[in-house]
C-alpha cells in the first residue's frame, strides 16, 4: 500500500511536483500516466526517497519514507528511471548482489536468484557479463534485481520503455504475476496503450499535477469519449 | 551496526575493477616503470662513474707534444688511444665521446713560451661525454699549471706568487644523506603506486557508478549510505594497497641487483625493512583513496573524477621534493603533516636510523582518522540529491 498526500517537489527554475495526492492499493496495478515531463519520475524518486519533498508525506505500508527511508525500501522494489548495470558483472552476479545487499542469504538467497533468473527467461544469459546485453535483457535484469528480495509494493519507471515485443510481454507477465499475489504496483508510462493494457486504476498526470484518477471506464466516462486515447489528450490538456 | 554490506560492496567492487584489463595494466605498470626508472638512473650513474675512474683518450697529433702524452698516460686509469684524423667529425658521428687533437703549431709555441693550443672535442648532447671531458680538462690544466711552475722556477720566481688563492672545497654530506634524494624518490613511487592503483576503483564506484545509471538502484536497496561509501573507500584502498606491496617488491628485486655502495648510497631494504615500510606506509593506502574517492564525487563526470585523482600526484612528489630540499624530516611539525609523517618514517626505516613506534603509530592513526572524515563526507554527498542525479 503507497499513499502519496499533498507533495510538493521544487527544483530551482519550476516545481516539478505540485500538490500530488494518489494511493495504490494492494493486489492492483496503479499506471502514472502523464506526458514526458510530467512529474512522474520525480514522484516516484520522492516515493522511494532518493528526494526529499519540499511539502507532503509519502508510506509505504505505513512508513514514512521521509522519516524512515530504511523501512520503507525495505517494503519496496524499485526500477528507478537511470537503472544502469555494472558491465563487467554477470547477470547472475547481479541479482545476488542486490539480494546481499538486502540482506538474503545462503540458500534462501539462491533461490530467489534462480526463481528470478527463471520468471525473466535470463538462463540461458545468466552467466554472460551484461556488457553485449541487449535492451531487452538489460531491462528483466534491473527488474529482476529490484524484485529479488520480494518486496510487498513495487515501483516500475517507464519499465516497457524501448523494449521490443517479446520483452514487452514478459514484463507484462511480471507484473500481472506481482497483481496476482497481492502485491501493489505503480507503474509509470507516457504510453497509453502500456497502461490500459495493465493497470486497474489509472492516474493522470500533468504539469505536476493529479489531473484526473480512476478506472479506464470511469475516465472515458468522465470526459465522455470512446478512446482512453482521446480521453488522456482532453485530461491533460492537450486538445 | 552491521558491516557485513560494506564487505559486500567492497567485495563487488574489487572483483568489477580486477575483470577490467585497464585497471591490471595501470598497476602492473606503475609497479614496474617506478622500480625500472630508479635502477635506470643509478645504473646510468654507476656507469658515469666508472667510465671517468678508467678513460681512454683519443689523442690526435701525439707526437708533437710527447710530455703531454707521457704524463696524461701516467696518470691513473687513463689510456692514450689513437684518434683518428678527422677527430672533430669522429665525435660530430657519434663514434666518440671525447677526442684531443695537439695543434700544428703547439712544439713551437711551447718552446717560446706562447700559449699552446690543445682542442678537446665534445658533444655537450650527449651525458657519457660531458664527465670524460671535465676530467680530461681538468688533468690538461694541471700539467700546463706544472709546466707554468717549471717556468716561474727557472725564472727564479716562486710559483706561488702566481697562486694568490687556494680553494679547499669540502663536502660534507655522508654517503646517507647522498642517499636521501633517492630515498624521496623511492617513497614517492611508493604514493603513486597507491594513486595509480586505486584511481579505477575510486572514480569508477562513484562517478562511473552514476554516469552508467547504476547509483539510484544502489541506493534504493536500503543500505545505509556510509555503508555503500565505506565499501567503495575500503576497495580503492585494498587496491592501492596491493599496487604498494607490488611496488615495493619489485623495487627490493631492483635495488639488491644494484651495487649502491658503489655509488657511495646506502639504502637498507632487508625482510625486516620491508615490513616496517609497509607497516609505515599502508595508511597512505588508507587516506590517498578516501581523498580520491572524495573528490571523484564532486566531478561531474567519470573523466573529470579520473583529471581529479590524478592531480593527487603533485603533493606527493612535492612532499618528497620538500623532503629532499630542506631537513625538515626529524622536525615535530613535520611529524604531524600526512605524507611528511610517513615519507619521515620510510626516510628513517631505508636510511637504517630508529623509528618510535609511537611516532608511527601517531602518524598512521592520524591519516585513518582524515580518511574516515573523508568517508563521512562521501556518505553525505551520496545522500544529495545534487550529487545522486547530477548537475
Amino acid at each position: 500500500m503507497i499513499r502519496v498526500e499533498n507533495v510538493r517537489k521544487r527544483f530551482s527554475r519550476a516545481a516539478a511536483v505540485d500538490g500530488v495526492s494518489f494511493s495504490a492499493a494492494d493486489g492492483r496495478v496503479t499506471g502514472l500516466l502523464g506526458p514526458n515531463g510530467a512529474g512522474k519520475t520525480t514522484t516516484l524518486r520522492l516515493a522511494c526517497g532518493l528526494m526529499k519533498p519540499d511539502a507532503g508525506t509519502i508510506t509505504i505500508d505505513g512508513a514514512d519514507v521521509a522519516s524512515d527511508p530504511q523501512l520503507a525500501q525495505s517494503r519496496l522494489g524499485v526500477l528507478p528511471d537511470a537503472s544502469g548495470l555494472y558491465g563487467r558483472l554477470t547477470a547472475r552476479e547481479h541479482i545476488r548482489y542486490f539480494g546481499a545487499l538486502r540482506g538474503l542469504r545462503g540458500a534462501e538467497l539462491a533461490r530467489r536468484v534462480e526463481h528470478w533468473i527463471a520468471a525473466l527467461g535470463l538462463a540461458t544469459v545468466a552467466d554472460r557479463r551484461v556488457a553485449g546485453f541487449s535492451h531487452g535483457e538489460r531491462t528483466k535484469v534491473a527488474l529482476a534485481r529490484a524484485l529479488v528480495h520480494d518486496p510487498q509494493n513495487v515501483l516500475l519507471d517507464e519499465p516497457t520503455n524501448g523494449l521490443d515485443v517479446a520483452s514487452t510481454r514478459a514484463v507484462r507477465e511480471v507484473v500481472r504475476g506481482l497483481r496476482r499475489e497481492g502485491r501493489c504496483v505503480v507503474f509509470s508510462s507516457h504510453v497509453m496503450q502500456e497502461v490500459s493494457a495493465l493497470c486497474d486504476r489509472i492516474v493522470i498526470i500533468a504539469a505536476g499535477r493529479v489531473v484526473a484518477e480512476g478506472t479506464p471506464g470511469e475516465l472515458l466516462a468522465a470526459t465522455g469519449v470512446t478512446s482512453l486515447e482521446d480521453a488522456f489528450m482532453a485530461l491533460v490538456g492537450l486538445q | 551496526m552491521s558491516f557485513g554490506p560494506v564487505v559486500l560492496v567492497a567485495l563487488k567492487e574489487l572483483a568489477d575493477a580486477f575483470r577490467d584489463r585497464r585497471s591490471i595494466l595501470t598497476m602492473a605498470a606503475t609497479a614496474l616503470l617506478g622500480p625500472l626508472l630508479i635502477s635506470f638512473v643509478l645504473n646510468q650513474r654507476a656507469v658515469q662513474k666508472g667510465a671517468i675512474e678508467r678513460i681512454d683518450v683519443p689523442v690526435a697529433g701525439a707526437e708533437r707534444a710527447p710530455e703531454l702524452v707521457d704524463w696524461l698516460r701516467r696518470q691513473d686509469g687513463v689510456s692514450i688511444v689513437a684518434a683518428p684524423k678527422d677527430a672533430e667529425a669522429a665525435v660530430r658521428g657519434r663514434g666518440m665521446d671525447i677526442a684531443v687533437v695537439i695543434d700544428d703549431d703547439f712544439p713551437a709555441d711551447l718552446a717560446r713560451s706562447r700559449p699552446a693550443t690543445v682542442r678537446l672535442f665534445t658533444d655537450s648532447t650527449r651525458a657519457a661525454g660531458g664527465p670524460k671531458a671535465q676530467r680530461v680538462a681538468a688533468l690538461v690544466d694541471r700539467f700546463g699549471a706544472e709546466v707554468a711552475a717549471q717556468r716561474l722556477i727557472v725564472r727564479g720566481v716562486s710559483p706561488e706568487v702566481a697562486a694568490p688563492i687556494r680553494l679547499e672545497q669540502v663536502d660534507v654530506a655522508n654517503s646517507q644523506q647522498r642517499g636521501a634524494t633517492l630515498l624521496s624518490v623511492v617513497l614517492s613511487f611508493l604514493a603513486m603506486a597507491i594513486i595509480t592503483s586505486a584511481m579505477q576503483i575510486a572514480t569508477d564506484s562513484t562517478a562511473g557508478e552514476r554516469e552508467r545509471g547504476s547509483l539510484e538502484a544502489l541506493l534504493l536497496n536500503g543500505t545505509p549510505r556510509w555503508q555503500l561509501a565505506a565499501g567503495k573507500w575500503l576497495a580503492a584502498s585494498a587496491a592501492g594497497f596491493a599496487g604498494m606491496i607490488l611496488t615495493l617488491a619489485t623495487l627490493s628485486w631492483v635495488l639488491s641487483r644494484l651495487s649502491l655502495e658503489q655509488l657511495g648510497v646506502r639504502i637498507h631494504l632487508g625482510p625486516h625493512e620491508l615490513f616496517l615500510l609497509a607497516l609505515a606506509m599502508g595508511p597512505l593506502a588508507l587516506l590517498l583513496p578516501a581523498i580520491q574517492t572524495c573528490l571523484a564525487c564532486f566531478a561531474r563526470s567519470y573523466k573529470e573524477a579520473q583529471s581529479y585523482a590524478v592531480v593527487l600526484i603533485i603533493p606527493v612528489v612535492a612532499a618528497g621534493a620538500l623532503l629532499t630540499l630542506y631537513p625538515i624530516a626529524d622536525a615535530a611539525w613535520a611529524h604531524a603533516v600526512p605524507l611528511l609523517a610517513q615519507y619521515g618514517a620510510g626516510m628513517s626505516i631505508l636510511g637504517g636510523k630508529p623509528v618510535s613506534a609511537a611516532a608511527l603509530a601517531g602518524a598512521g592513526l592520524e591519516a585513518v582518522g582524515i580518511a574516515i572524515v573523508l568517508v563521512g563526507v562521501v556518505a553525505r554527498m551520496l545522500a544529495t540529491e545534487r550529487i545522486v542525479f547530477g548537475r
